[in-house]
């Protein structure tokens, strides 16, 4: 049973929240921002390849500085969390909410790529790459990640010294799902058919699918105590 | 002793003899680096078996404790154990990789799809002992880390079963090379892959069921 009244509930909370601490959405902002500046003093005129490859480095780390965040609150906060959703409803809406600041991480970093390095062009063609075919590819990306991300999020949280792990906990685990979004990507930059990018984007999908899926079976678990 | 630790012992005797005075097909670049076959593959068939293990005893541990029972922690303790065994295995089963891709591929590691699984699963079982290591609590940290080995055994699967068929590689059994398959497995080899694969098995199980019992008299000397 999931209500989705108690998710929105909870996600218009966490907004206020974010919106009132005038540096909540600013930080992941900045973080990615220094990020992709440090990779364009880094590299000049990288390839298609070292660009898309910088850029996905760039949104993971961004999304994991992002999303250790999410499940930190004061024991009051607890408090009323606990009153307004069950743990279902509460880790269906971190994962939004994880899913809305890894989107706009991946956005900042490709407009800031985009930007400061320059939009990739395949040596010896004059085309310029697609681009919502490639934006599409990014922002499933992004939202596979975050399945994994605030679900490791969740157990960092539970750990005594839990600050950290985040990172340990989630980087093996986010190798396949980076894998299938890193040539979903680079399929859609270099302009393949649609034909072509389903079956990737379907990848993509299934890999926001599973941890879910995962997710909802073990956090009953993981919140009991 | 039980009936299955003397095959264990007969069976790893008999793929330790056979394996290497046996006759083998000749074959070129394998030569006789294909014995290899009966002592690498083995290892990863362990590994998996065992992380299985691990995998069904921490879902029994998460399962103990819905019924307003306490906890089982040997549950835990049998979770642990076989992960902790089946890392000792995939060290091996990597070492005897690496040292039949220098005889026939010319390099100890390259970007291989199935080498890549190999060190995710290194890492991912990695940070579950190191996420054991950092919780006190001795109930959290049962809880935590079964909750942690279900979520990244699925997620193993999924990268060392199913993303190396998305690429190519030099593997056998990926990218049109034939494992050992119809062709390049014959009867002969059968007769000794099959016990060693079983023997290994038997004798990784045995080895971490030894473990569980080590630290179920460690944990009473202890109370």
């Amino acid at each position: 049973m999931i209500r989705t009244q108690a998710i929105r509930q909870l996600l218009r909370w966490e907004w206020e929240m974010e919106y009132r601490r005038s540096n909540g959405w600013f930080l992941p902002i900045l973080f990615t921002a220094m990020v992709a500046y440090l990779c364009t003093l880094l590299v000049r005129e990288p390839s298609p390849a070292v660009w898309l490859a910088l850029l996905w480095m760039t949104i993971v780390f961004s999304a994991l500085q992002t999303a250790s965040r999410s499940f930190s609150a004061t024991q009051g906060q607890w408090l009323y969390i606990n009153q307004i959703v069950q743990p279902m409803e509460l880790l269906l809406g971190k994962t939004i909410s994880t899913a809305g600041s890894t989107l706009l991480v991946t956005w900042t970093g490709v407009l800031l790529f985009g930007l400061w390095l320059g939009w990739p062009q395949i040596p010896g063609s004059s085309e310029s790459l697609s681009t919502w075919p490639f934006l599409l590819s990014l922002s499933l990306g992004a939202i596979a990640i975050s399945a994994t991300l605030s679900f490791t999020s969740a157990l960092a949280s539970k750990m005594d010294r839990g600050t950290g792990m985040m990172a340990i906990l989630s980087i093996p685990l986010l190798l396949p799902t980076l894998l299938v979004s890193m040539r979903a990507s680079k399929l859609a930059l270099l302009g393949e058919s649609s034909l072509v990018l389903y079956p990737n984007w379907a990848g993509e999908i299934l890999m926001a699918a599973i941890p879910l899926a995962l997710g909802g079976l073990l956090f009953p678990y993981l919140w009991r105590s | 002793m039980k009936a299955w630790k003397i095959l264990a012992i007969a069976l790893v005797g008999y793929s330790l003899y056979a394996g290497l005075m046996f006759d083998v097909p000749r074959l070129v670049i394998l030569n006789e680096t294909i014995r290899n076959l009966y002592f690498h593959v083995p290892m990863w068939f362990t590994m998996i078996t065992l992380l299985g293990g691990s995998l069904v005893y921490s879902f029994h541990y998460l399962r103990s404790g819905s019924d307003g029972q306490p906890a089982s922690m040997d549950r835990d303790n049998q979770a642990r154990s076989f992960a902790e065994v089946a890392m000792i295995f995939s060290l091996l089963g990597l070492f005897t990789g690496m040292v039949w891709a220098k005889a026939t591929w010319g390099t100890y590691w390259t970007a291989d799809p199935k080498l890549n699984g190999t060190a995710v699963t290194l890492l991912i079982y990695a940070s579950y002992f190191i996420l054991r290591s950092s919780v006190d609590d001795a109930e959290k940290r049962a809880r935590l880390a079964a909750v942690y080995n279900v979520f990244a055994f699925v997620l193993m699967i999924v990268f060392i079963g199913i993303l190396p068929r998305m690429t190519d590689s030099l593997h056998p059994g990926n990218g049109g090379n034939p494992a050992f398959g119809n062709y390049d497995l014959d009867d002969r080899m059968r007769m000794v892959f099959y016990p060693a694969a079983l023997g290994w098995i038997l004798m990784g199980w045995w080895i971490a069921t030894l473990r569980v019992r080590m630290e179920r008299l460690r944990h009473q000397n202890t109370f």
